[in-house]
């Protein structure tokens, strides 16, 4: 299968259950919802290091916020159901409560489980805090030196998927790098979905454990590795002399399909020779997205 | 559900009526008969049925209608603690006594007391939401745990008072001595209002959660909120200093 003259492997991106929440983050204007959500997300590409993966998932208008506020919707994903109230409590308390004029809502308030955020974060408001019931949802209200930071009280949970992939094998750095913007340009504000990687990139996809250093989870993935071609059994065709690899997290199996399908099509352009994807033979992730099943029906992945 | 129950005043009143005896939240389930069958108690005459005063139809639903002048009728909502009632006229004292849940909307004025408590209970209204198209009578809220009150017209003296939490929204002017004798909860001055002298001023500020409660009123109740009142300045009053002072008096700054 090619599209407009790019090789699509008939392999599967392997990817794995975690759990998700949605956090909305309202402010006074775009640039300090920017600024909060920017920071919640920092340093959460990869559960491997960042112990949970986060991305802005969308921008939102104000009519589609609870206080009609300019905002945007962060998923933040974690391996364990324990570790995500952590992870939020920290990254919400650190963030977004410390930046000016911002708000913090439940973007899954449908979701059955519920973890208690603001009721945690409350407590920095020292007894002065107060609550308020709005439509069957609680608020706390946290006194702060700027005036007030309004959180929900819980935040929903449930079931994500991570580890969506695909590599893009191009004849240059230059025209990885190309196809790699042209994927995540198609992918931004797809529902569902966030890229946890800088810029929705990764330059150095890796495989599990180690040639050399015991007890290390990821080594660099040699076999996708250019300069490695001579030393090493290489998966690169010859006239491949860059890869990059864009990572997916979302809610749902359609969502990472969808974004998957805009993405590869996005990418397949000048200078770009394939498309493959990472996986540890169906063995590890129980979501496997092919893609030429993606690409070329509306068959859902397993 | 999407059935709806009706209760057509059959005559003017001309003696007032104490209806807080009617299971106001069970009568969104019941048929005509177990409707028509319960007991209200008339100024004057005694012990009647709900069915002498009201013509009933009953499709099962979440919204119960009573259409007339309701003025004369006290108590209506008592207990209420899910479901939608609609008031297609004015309301007599006590509406939404002890409410719990639910919500009333009252298409004309309210009477005193609205989602009040009776003289020495510790608490009124529990949860739930009113919403007085019209103006509303002495005391609204007094005694509010918990809950939201929305009155679009004028609100008379002593709204709030004895709170203990909860919020209550005046579009128009706020009677003397709101929030008076407050433990916690909110008044939100839209009109003119004089804060008590027991409250005093702390800031003027953008109070976070009233985008939400005020985008709340205008989604769901179609509340006259206009941009100015989600975006504006608020003159924070913190009260009643007379009691644990953890309430407040939001005043809007046009």
């Amino acid at each position: 299968m090619d599209i407009r003259g790019v090789a699509i492997e008939d392999t599967f991106a392997e990817a794995f259950t975690m759990r998700v929440a949605r956090v909305v983050i309202t402010a006074r204007s775009p640039r300090w919802v920017r600024e909060a959500a920017l920071k919640m997300t920092g340093f959460a590409t990869s559960v491997i290091g960042c112990k949970c993966e986060a991305g802005i998932e969308c921008e939102l208008a104000p009519d589609e916020t609870p206080d009609g506020r300019p905002g945007v919707s962060v998923l933040l994903l974690t391996m364990s159901k324990d570790d995500l109230p952590v992870r939020l409590i920290e990254r919400i308390g650190q963030t977004v409560l410390t930046c000016p004029t911002t708000a913090c809502f439940d973007g899954l308030p449908e979701a059955p489980d519920r973890i208690g955020v603001g009721s945690a974060l409350r407590l920095f408001g020292d007894g002065f805090q107060g609550s308020k019931m709005v439509g069957g949802r609680r608020f706390w209200r946290i006194p702060v030196m700027e005036g007030e930071f309004l959180v929900e009280e819980k935040f929903g949970l449930q079931k994500g998927i991570g580890g969506g992939n695909f590599l893009i094998l191009a004849t240059s750095a230059d025209a990885a790098l190309a196809a790699a913007e042209a994927a995540v340009d198609a992918m931004a504000g797809l529902p569902g979905v966030i890229l946890p990687f800088p810029g929705g990139v990764v330059r150095s996809g890796s495989k599990v454990g180690s040639r050399r250093t015991k007890g290390m989870i990821a080594s660099t993935n040699d076999a996708y590795c250019p300069t490695l071609r001579a030393v090493t059994a290489t998966a690169l065709p010859d006239s491949v002399n860059s890869v990059l690899e864009i990572v997916l997290d979302g809610v749902d199996v359609p969502a990472i399909s969808r974004a998957m399908r805009a993405g590869i099509d996005a990418a397949c352009r000048d200078g770009v020779v394939g498309i493959t994807a990472g996986n540890y033979g169906g063995k590890l992730g129980p979501h496997h997205f092919h893609l030429r099943q993606i690409m070329g029906a509306d068959g859902p992945a397993r | 559900m999407s059935g709806e129950t009706t209760l057509t005043l059959r005559r003017p009143l001309t003696q007032r009526v104490d209806a807080s005896t009617v299971a106001w939240d069970a009568l969104r389930g019941l048929d005509v008969a177990a409707i028509e069958a319960q007991e209200v108690w008339v100024e004057g005459s005694g012990r009647a049925r709900l069915g002498d005063l009201f013509e009933v139809t009953a499709v099962p639903g979440e919204r119960v209608r009573l259409v007339g002048d309701l003025a004369r009728i006290d108590g209506i909502g008592a207990g209420l603690a899910g479901g939608m009632l609609v008031l297609e006229g004015d309301a007599g004292s006590y509406v939404g006594l002890g409410m719990r849940g639910g919500s009333i909307e009252i298409k004309g004025r309210a009477g005193p007391q609205a989602g009040g408590a009776l003289p020495g209970a510790k608490r009124g209204m529990t949860g739930g939401e009113i919403v007085v198209r019209g103006s509303a009578g002495p005391g609204a809220g007094t005694g509010l745990r918990r809950g939201l009150i929305a009155v679009q017209g004028d609100a008379a003296e002593g709204a709030g008072r004895a709170m203990l939490a909860g919020t209550i929204v005046v579009f128009g002017a706020v009677g003397a001595e709101p929030g008076l004798w407050s433990k916690r909860g909110s008044v939100v001055a839209l009109g003119a209002v004089t804060p008590p002298t027991t409250y005093r001023y702390a800031c003027t500020y953008r109070p976070s959660y009233l985008p939400v409660t005020l985008g709340y009123l205008k989604r769901r109740y179609g509340c006259p909120v206009t941009p100015d009142h989600l975006s504006g300045l608020y003159r924070r009053y913190s009260g009643d200093l007379a009691e644990l002072g953890a309430g407040e008096i939001l005043v809007w700054i046009p």
